[in-house]
């Protein structure tokens, strides 16, 4: 290592050799700090994750059972299945890998100030469009400035507000004739052109998380004089390109001939063959080879599938949950019938039942054992009587009468609905589920009283709280508000430090046992299914999947 | 006759003026989601609003109802939410394939039915005409769903002869007749299990007819008076009835479409309805609505042509 | 679902053969009784639903197994077993309590949606062909508009809008078929409005209400009659493949159709929590289409 370390990185190298910071923490750290990710595995003494398992095969085509959705508009993906039809073609800027630490992809190394307020990308200079142009700063800097304008309606613009967004009123009003808010970028230059292969980024607040920010799905690198617009033919610096796509039937990927700059890819054809939501006929589609994979498995599916030898599962823990999440309103505006609720949850039941086992059981706060500043603060032991007692005492001596939301997909969540309601019915809440399809249930999801809603997977467990618990966020839907909350979660927030942030969280776990608008049930493994021909493949905790890694060994 | 198919004509744009109306106004007490729709459950409320203005979804219904209107007319139906498409390739295509699956099965019920809808009415309450009537009822009392899955659990898991799902595409190791066989089979199970019926029970009342009567008490053969006699009448009842197969099969696919990922027309609407895609919902529905209008008007019109007594 | 060409076409064959052939001496039920009694097809047909009957009645005495008990640790040998004779589902839920209750379910929705679209049907068939005219115009042409939705579409349409409890379910059936019946009990309106008791009875000043339902509708009940049984065994699979297609009566309740959508990816392993439910629901059409059939045939017979 000749070049400078970062000082937080220095900082945090002390403290890792003290052992107040975790090996996987301290990695992440280093690495999103600019230190490349091999060095930061041998900086905290583990040996880089073998990513081959033998040599790769060339050739042969393979073929995955997922969605065909539109995927037009990459900037504005809202499913993860476009943005694994889009990322065949294009790159990001960054790569998260399975192992939670963010590499390299077209920037090749980045530098972030001791401050935190100014990033600068270097991109890599060997890259070209498969149409022949070369790879720019130019090419970057487009894409970037029209994520972040409002009118693109990418989802890019929530991870920087604050940092190079600011927010403003446009003067127009909105539904309900209050002022509207919208965002631009806070400073003209904040999008900067350092020279042709330098970009940097430069911010009015201190953000950790830029590089990961880079990975966020919809942030595609499509060549400007595409205009935005994707699809069969469209350039791209990936491995592949696409030469058909129907819209809810398949499409088809060939690897990309002038080679590829980042390795692979090793097949010749990637194919996406849309099969319905229908769970059986991802099944039968793989009894019968008409697929290679399926993208996402379901688990009533999982019995079948493992009677299958020619087939594996892949799964990966992950921070992934629903809650039932109430809303301050009888029954559930007195604490002690929430807590009620959760000493009435038997986790270890709805982990076996619902997912079989596949995941681990929730703790009813929602920061997930896989999160860095996660603090083991015991496990909420199932107890009827005490149940029922809160009941008694909240004034509900003969339980409550409640209704549940929930949606049908994926299927483990009606299933946990299910148990949990056999479950509160013993302890006298007396639970009636209502099932409405999913765009009806995201239509609604911050309206229900008391409703089942997922919950992705977020690297960070500050991120998680501060989206979904502080008074008056966006995706609060509990309504929930609790000033001391917000107080220490903001203090969580400021502390680099994994430990002085852990030593918060435990807190911050605490309230949320105690009168928390949620029942966490379960963390979730997310989990696909392969043929076993098909070597190379890891699952992404968001099941990002990359053609290029895989190859076929009959 | 041509002034009655005028006027049904005529009936029937009224009515499909009265059904786009009744779904537009239905899926549109709630308007406002469209742009939600487009751009997830994580967009923020200004990039809605933005797209909702974008879209001109902010304009009062009935601008925008005339408006769709105007267009319809001219062969335009709007861009689907979801597939982000516009309506009409989307519909033609997955309309095309229910049309072949429909054509394939249509083939195979009819004549089935009919041979053996009349082999068993013939000779009413004879052992021939118990089997078939104990199978008809068997069949058409077994939702397509279970036959579905239980032709699948035999044909594609155990025996592996048959492919587990039907995207009709040649070169997924399956020839296309062979993505044919298990949807048709379900299908066919189904409706001939009740068009059998049809035909035997109108075969039955023709045989019982005095007519038929006095032609075997003169000494004809019984085949002959069948043939001669009976075959014309008994088919008459069922024809209009064989004609309104063709409404099942066009709209009352969805369940052999999901089950088999059958890239279909009511695998479709399924879709449109469950996530309320307005423009594929209105247009499938006009569509559905005048492919049963149109079967019936040539159903009332073979009637009348087959059977002179009959004037409308 | 091909109830929407099925229904039309067997109410227009029920119509044919029945309307004449009814005999007018005992009640109704007497009548069903006799003829129940006669044909054995009929027989069959009764006996199936009374014992379907009988097992929703008694429920909570015959079925062995609260019906939304779970026990997750059975799951791991789920076949039929000693203590539970059609084994368990995947949540380890006793199959055969599932199908006892779950009888309550479909006994009570499809026989409610079926009656509802019969009584609203008989009133506006009444009163379409008794009254002629304008009502009539436009009770058929509404009727039409109704008719010429495809059922599953307008299934569909209704239950994403309005969401799927049983009391949608039961709406949207009411109304997709109540035009069908109006359409047979007009048809025997017109055909008995002008005979000779009608008129003695508008001479005496008999109500039109009185004249419609106690001088005309009687008339209708054999076709009606049939055209219940068969229109029963229609709606038992159409909840059924509503549930199938996940738009149907919520969880946790036992649905039959519901049961079958839960545990069908499954059937490669463990087809019994698939075949089971499936045959439940062919056991109670076939009851009701057997029925139907012989009370046909008894009435062809005279």
């Amino acid at each position: 290592m000749t070049e400078k370390l970062h000082p937080i990185v220095e900082k945090a190298g002390r403290e890792f050799a003290d052992g107040k910071l975790e090996r996987r923490e301290f990695l992440r750290l280093a690495v999103l700090l600019g230190v490349a990710a091999p060095a930061a595995y041998g900086m905290a003494g583990l040996a880089a994750p073998a990513m081959a398992q033998g040599m790769p095969k060339k050739g042969g085509i393979v073929r995955i059972g997922m969605r065909v959705q539109d995927i037009s508009n990459p900037h504005t993906y809202s499913w993860i299945e476009s943005a694994n039809s889009g990322r065949q073609v294009l790159d990001y800027l960054t790569v998260t890998g399975i192992d939670n630490v963010t590499r390299p992809s077209l920037v090749q190394k980045w530098e972030a100030t001791p401050d935190l307020k100014t990033w600068t990308l270097h991109l890599r200079r060997d890259v070209t469009w498969r149409k022949g142009r070369k790879f720019t700063a130019d090419d970057a800097i487009w894409n970037l400035k029209r994520v972040l304008d409002d009118k693109t309606g990418s989802s890019v613009v929530g991870l920087f507000k604050g940092f190079i967004l600011t927010e403003f009123d446009d003067g127009q009003k909105d539904a309900k004739g209050n002022p509207r808010k919208s965002v631009r970028l806070w400073d003209a230059n904040a999008v900067q052109k350092v020279d042709d292969f330098t970009v940097k980024l430069n911010g009015q607040s201190a953000n950790l998380s830029i590089p990961e920010s880079l990975f966020h799905y919809p942030l595609l690198i499509l060549s400007p004089e595409d205009g935005g617009k994707f699809g069969v033919g469209s350039d791209g610096t990936g491995a592949f390109e696409l030469v058909e796509h129907e819209v809810g039937k398949r499409s088809v990927f060939t690897a990309r001939k002038d080679g590829y700059w980042g390795g692979g890819p090793y097949i010749d054809r990637f194919e996406i063959i849309d099969l319905g939501d229908d769970a059986a006929a991802q099944v039968s589609a793989l009894v019968s080879k008409q697929v290679d994979m399926i993208y996402q498995g379901a688990i009533s599916t999982l019995p079948t599938i493992e009677k299958l030898t020619h087939i594996q599962v892949n799964s990966v823990d992950t921070g992934y949950t629903a809650v039932a999440r109430t809303h301050p309103i009888k029954p559930f505006d007195d604490k002690r019938v929430r807590q009620a609720l959760r000493y009435a949850t038997d986790n270890e039941a709805v982990l076996k039942g619902a997912l079989r086992g596949l995941g681990k059981p929730g703790e009813h706060h929602h920061v997930a054992p896989v999160h860095p500043e996660y603090a083991d603060i015991g496990y909420l032991k199932r107890d009827v009587a005490k149940a029922k007692a809160l009941l008694a005492e909240a004034g509900y001596p003969n339980g409550v009468d409640v209704t549940i939301d929930a949606r049908p997909q994926p299927d483990w969540e009606l299933l946990a609905v299910q148990i949990m309601v056999e479950q509160w019915k013993e302890a006298g809440i007396r639970t009636k589920i209502n099932v409405m399809p999913s765009a009806q249930y995201w239509e609604n999801w911050t309206k229900v009283p008391f409703g089942f809603t997922t919950w992705a997977h977020r690297p960070l467990g500050t991120m998680i709280l501060g989206l979904a618990y502080r008074t008056g966020a966006a995706w609060n839907e509990a309504n929930w508000s609790n000033a001391e909350f917000d107080k220490l979660l903001t203090e969580a927030e400021g502390y680099l430090d994994v430990e002085k942030r852990r030593a918060v969280m435990a807190k911050l776990e605490r309230i949320m046992l105690d009168e928390g608008p949620v029942v966490v049930p379960v963390w979730r493994a997310v989990f696909n299914f392969s043929d076993k021909k098909i070597k190379g493949y890891k699952i992404h905790p968001s099941i990002y999947i990359d053609a290029k890694d895989v190859w076929i060994d009959a | 006759m041509l002034r009655y198919s005028a006027k049904q004509l005529l009936n029937m744009a009224l009515t499909l003026f009265a059904v786009s109306f009744l779904v537009f106004a239905l899926n549109e007490l709630s308007p406002g989601d469209v742009a939600r729709k487009v751009l997830g459950p994580y967009a923020s409320q200004s990039q809605v609003d933005y797209l909702t203005v974008q879209m001109g979804l902010d304009r009062p219904v009935l601008v925008r109802y005339a408006e769709y209107m105007g267009k319809a007319l001219a062969g335009d139906f709007g861009d689907s939410v979801v597939f982000r498409q516009p309506v009409s390739a989307l519909m033609f295509d997955r309309l095309g394939n229910t049309l072949l699956l429909a054509a394939i099965s249509f083939a195979v019920i009819v004549p089935l039915s009919i041979v053996l809808g009349v082999l068993a009415g013939m000779r009413e309450r004879g052992w021939f005409d118990r089997a078939v009537s104990v199978f008809s009822s068997m069949c058409a009392s077994i939702p397509e769903f279970a036959m579905g899955v239980f032709l699948l659990g035999i044909f594609v898991v155990w025996l592996g002869w048959l492919p587990g799902t039907s995207p009709l595409r040649s070169d997924t190791g399956w020839s296309l007749w062979m993505q044919f066989v298990l949807p048709v089979l379900v299908v066919t199970f189904y409706d001939a299990g009740y068009l059998i019926a049809m035909v035997r029970s109108s075969m039955v009342e023709v045989m019982r007819q005095p007519y038929i009567r006095t032609a075997l008490l003169k000494g004809m053969s019984f085949h002959g008076v069948v043939r001669r006699h009976a075959l014309r009448n008994a088919l008459i009842t069922p024809f209009t009835v064989i004609l309104l197969q063709l409404n099942y099969l066009v709209s009352g696919l969805v369940v052999v479409e999901t089950l088999f990922a059958y890239p279909g027309f009511g695998r479709l609407m399924l879709e449109a309805a469950l996530t309320k895609d307005i423009a594929v919902i209105e247009a499938g529905t006009l569509i559905a609505v005048s492919v049963t209008m149109l079967t019936q008007l040539f159903g009332d019109l073979g009637y009348m042509a087959l059977d002179p007594r009959i004037r409308v | 679902m091909t109830e929407i060409s099925h229904d039309l076409a067997a109410s227009r064959l029920a119509s044919a053969s029945l309307v004449g052939a009814e005999a007018a001496d005992a009640g109704p039920l007497g009548k069903v009784y006799s003829v129940v009694t006669r044909s054995p097809l009929a027989t069959v047909g009764a006996t199936i639903l009374l014992t379907w009957c009988l097992l929703a009645l008694l429920a909570p005495w015959v079925a062995p197994y609260p019906p939304n008990q779970i026990d997750v640790a059975l799951v791991a040998d789920p076949h039929p077993s000693a203590q539970h004779w059609l084994g368990v589902d995947h949540l380890g839920r006793d199959i055969l309590s599932r199908l006892i209750w779950g009888a309550r379910t479909v006994l009570t929705v499809a026989p409610i949606a079926v009656l509802g679209a019969v009584m609203l049907g008989i009133f506006l068939g009444l009163l379409s062909g008794y009254r002629g005219g304008m009502i009539d115009v436009v009770i058929m042409r509404v009727g039409d508009t109704l008719l010429a939705f495809p059922k599953i579409i307008l299934y569909l349409i209704i239950i994403a809008k309005f969401g799927a409890s049983a009391f949608n379910i039961i709406a949207v059936i009411t109304l997709s078929s109540a035009p069908i019946i109006a359409r047979i009990v007009r048809g025997v309106t017109l055909d008995i409005k002008n005979r000779d008791y009608v008129a003695a009875a508008r001479m005496r000043g008999e109500s039109a209400f009185f004249i419609m339902f106690v001088e005309i509708l009687p008339n209708a009940r054999g076709p009606l009659i049939v055209d219940f049984f068969l229109r029963l065994g229609y709606t038992t699979i159409a909840i059924g493949v509503l549930g199938f297609l996940g738009v149907g009566l919520p969880p946790p309740d036992p649905d039959w159709g519901g049961m079958v959508k839960e545990a069908y990816g499954m059937i490669f392993v463990w087809p019994h929590m698939t075949i089971i439910p499936s045959l439940a629901i062919s056991s109670l059409v076939i009851g009701a289409n057997f029925l139907a059939t012989g009370l046909r045939e008894a009435a062809l017979d005279g």
